[in-house]
């Protein structure tokens, strides 16, 4: 599993061999621009409605109507300030930041616990509590929105953080714990047997040894896991509606609805929560592509 | 592998459920405590308020009967299929496609073509919904492009109940096809570069090796990317609740979103939605045990 992350992009300069030049050439000029055109009309399609939102969020809403192609006459850049204030931005950001944060780390901490366990103790509930873990990572969870919704009802975790986190880090953990059982089952046993000769106890040899040659995978989980919360609206949606306690995606939503006239606002919205994940993406790109091949070949 | 002359039994056990039981108790609460009680309000007449007061009366499969027999249950169920066709017939193949180039170097800029067509996969899906929403809207720049071609043409698309899927299937295909790129592209980087040398010093041609070789290596792999295809189409309501809201008259409408409107929109029917919440279950397990049929026909997923 850990060999899906043998990087490309080393692989590409490693061999720069006759082999594949001659490759390009071998397969002739026409079947070449079919390929050139595809994905340069693919890369094409990804950006031009990126920049199209983006031109538009500086277009007064009249504006936008009667010119939705082309360039602003005057660059309106108090889309933001309005669309900022309006949605109150500086909480749905704050918001996210902390249900990402804190249900990253629990899902973290959790299922590398108890990852330790059923990876280096044997049980004999290892397979059934594994497996219990495993059919969760194929699971539909849309399927558990009115029961969920009904729970957090009844105990009158509506409207509450507390609320929002707990099914977040039991949702991350069926994935969480297949990913770091399979990579703490790869780490020797002798690092842990030289720790208990030293006499450290089990909770010991989880934080002083596991945890930090555990490093790669608690950074795979927290990237898939971190995108999974930071996009996540279905949930959130059911189970909050007080505004201060709202993430980036429920408060986006605002802009379809009441406010979906108000074309000017609602480019700047979109380009407010377009800007994080991309961000992280372009800067990040060959960890996240990797914990995506691993993570969905595995889901 | 443990030497039991270092830790007692006993002392094992505390720290094996130390550690598994906080991850196990949270796990359990949030997914097989609610689907039991999914399956029990399913079959009652459950109309609100406190459920502790048990003010409800069993009903048999009275919901089950009253889905089968809803025609928006028939239509999601429907917009569903298509979800999985376009993923299957579009996504896939695509990705493949693209990972495979990429992968064979035939075209240059690999890595950045990589980065532009997975790209849409990571902005929120309530973001693309909306965007598209607008794009595709009467206002919206389609209508002023076509109208250069054929003037007086009007966006009719999200407006008319029997095309409003299409616009919606496009942009899954926008959205998606990145991923299954990433998903090929790492699994053909697990290929042994020696075995593709040895097809190419016996003289194998490009289509003879991607076909005698290559195919028969990711086999595992795209069967992977179908159930994938399958149980992402079950999950595929944010797109479409920010893109239409399942409107035009509900035609857009996915089982997932089909629940979530009995459940929320209107007089809310808790138990009926629970019924459509363990119709998905039962897909799913379906879906689950298939998936380990045929990696067991397959030899598992690739390794």
């Amino acid at each position: 599993m850990s060999k899906a992350s043998v990087s490309y992009k080393s692989r590409g300069k490693e061999k720069k061999s006759s082999m594949e030049r001659s490759l390009r050439e071998e397969i002739g000029p026409l079947p070449r621009i079919v390929l050139y055109v595809l994905l340069l009309g693919f890369t094409f399609l990804t950006l031009y409605p990126l920049i199209w939102m983006a031109i538009n969020s500086f277009k007064t809403t009249q504006e936008f109507l009667l010119n939705p192609l082309g360039l602003p006459n005057r660059w309106f850049a108090k889309n933001y300030s309005l669309a900022w204030r309006l949605a109150n931005f500086s909480t749905l950001f704050l918001n996210s930041i902390l249900y990402t944060g804190i249900s990253t780390i629990g899902v973290i901490w959790f299922s590398l616990a108890a990852a330790f366990a059923f990876a280096k103790i044997k049980s004999r509930f290892t397979p059934f509590l594994y497996g219990g873990f495993l059919i969760g990572i194929l699971f539909t969870i849309e399927s558990l929105m009115i029961p969920l919704y009904l729970m957090a009802f009844t105990t009158g975790l509506v409207n509450t953080r507390v609320g929002v986190l707990i099914p977040y880090i039991g949702l991350g953990l069926p994935l969480g714990i297949y990913l770091c059982t399979e990579f703490i089952k790869g780490l020797p046993d002798s690092v842990i047997e030289a720790g208990r000769i030293d006499g450290a106890s089990y909770l010991k040899i989880f934080i002083y040894i596991i945890i930090p040659m555990a490093k790669p995978v608690i950074a795979t989980v927290a990237i898939l896991n971190g995108l999974g919360i930071w996009n996540e609206f279905m949930l959130i949606n059911i189970l909050v509606s007080r505004g201060n306690l709202l993430s980036l995606p429920v408060g986006i939503m605002k802009f379809s609805g009441a406010l979906a006239s108000d074309y000017g606002k609602q480019f700047a919205a979109l380009v407010i929560g377009t800007v994080p994940t991309v961000t992280f993406y372009l800067v990040l790109r060959n960890r996240i592509t990797q914990g995506v091949a691993v993570g969905a070949t595995k889901g | 592998m443990n030497p039991p002359h270092l830790y007692s039994k006993s002392e094992e056990r505390r720290a094996y459920w130390l550690l598994v039981l906080p991850a196990v108790v949270i796990y359990w609460a949030v997914t097989a405590f609610p689907l039991l009680f999914s399956i029990v309000l399913s079959m009652t007449d459950y109309s609100g308020g406190p459920i502790f007061a048990f003010d409800f009366k069993f009903v048999g499969l009275h919901n089950y009967v009253s889905m089968f027999k809803d025609p928006y249950f028939w239509i999601s169920l429907k917009n569903n299929v298509y979800i999985i066709l376009i993923s299957v017939l579009g996504q896939i193949p695509l990705g493949f496609i693209f990972a495979y180039v990429i992968f064979r170097k035939l075209v240059r800029f690999g890595d950045f073509f990589q980065t532009m067509i997975y790209l849409p996969a990571v902005i929120s899906p309530i973001v693309v919904g909306i965007l598209w929403q607008t794009f595709f809207s009467p206002y919206g720049p389609l209508t002023k492009i076509m109208q250069h071609f054929q003037p007086g043409w009007r966006s009719t698309f999200l407006l008319d109940p029997k095309r409003a899927i299409i616009p919606v299937l496009f942009v899954m295909l926008w959205m998606y096809t990145g991923t299954y790129l990433i998903i090929f592209l790492a699994n053909l980087q697990k290929i042994e570069p020696t075995i593709l040398e040895a097809a190419k010093i016996e003289g194998a041609t490009e289509f003879q090796t991607l076909w005698h070789v290559i195919l028969p290596a990711l086999s595992g792999v795209i069967v992977t990317t179908i159930i994938l295809a399958i149980s992402g189409s079950l999950k595929s309501f944010n797109l479409i609740f920010a893109m239409t809201q399942g409107n035009p008259a509900r035609r857009t409408s996915v089982l997932a979103l089909y629940m979530y409107d009995t459940a929320f929109r209107g007089a809310p029917n808790y138990p009926k939605a629970s019924a459509i919440s363990i119709f998905i279950v039962i897909l799913s397990i379906i879906l689950i045990i298939i998936t380990k049929a045929v990696e067991n026909r397959y030899g598992g997923r690739e390794e």
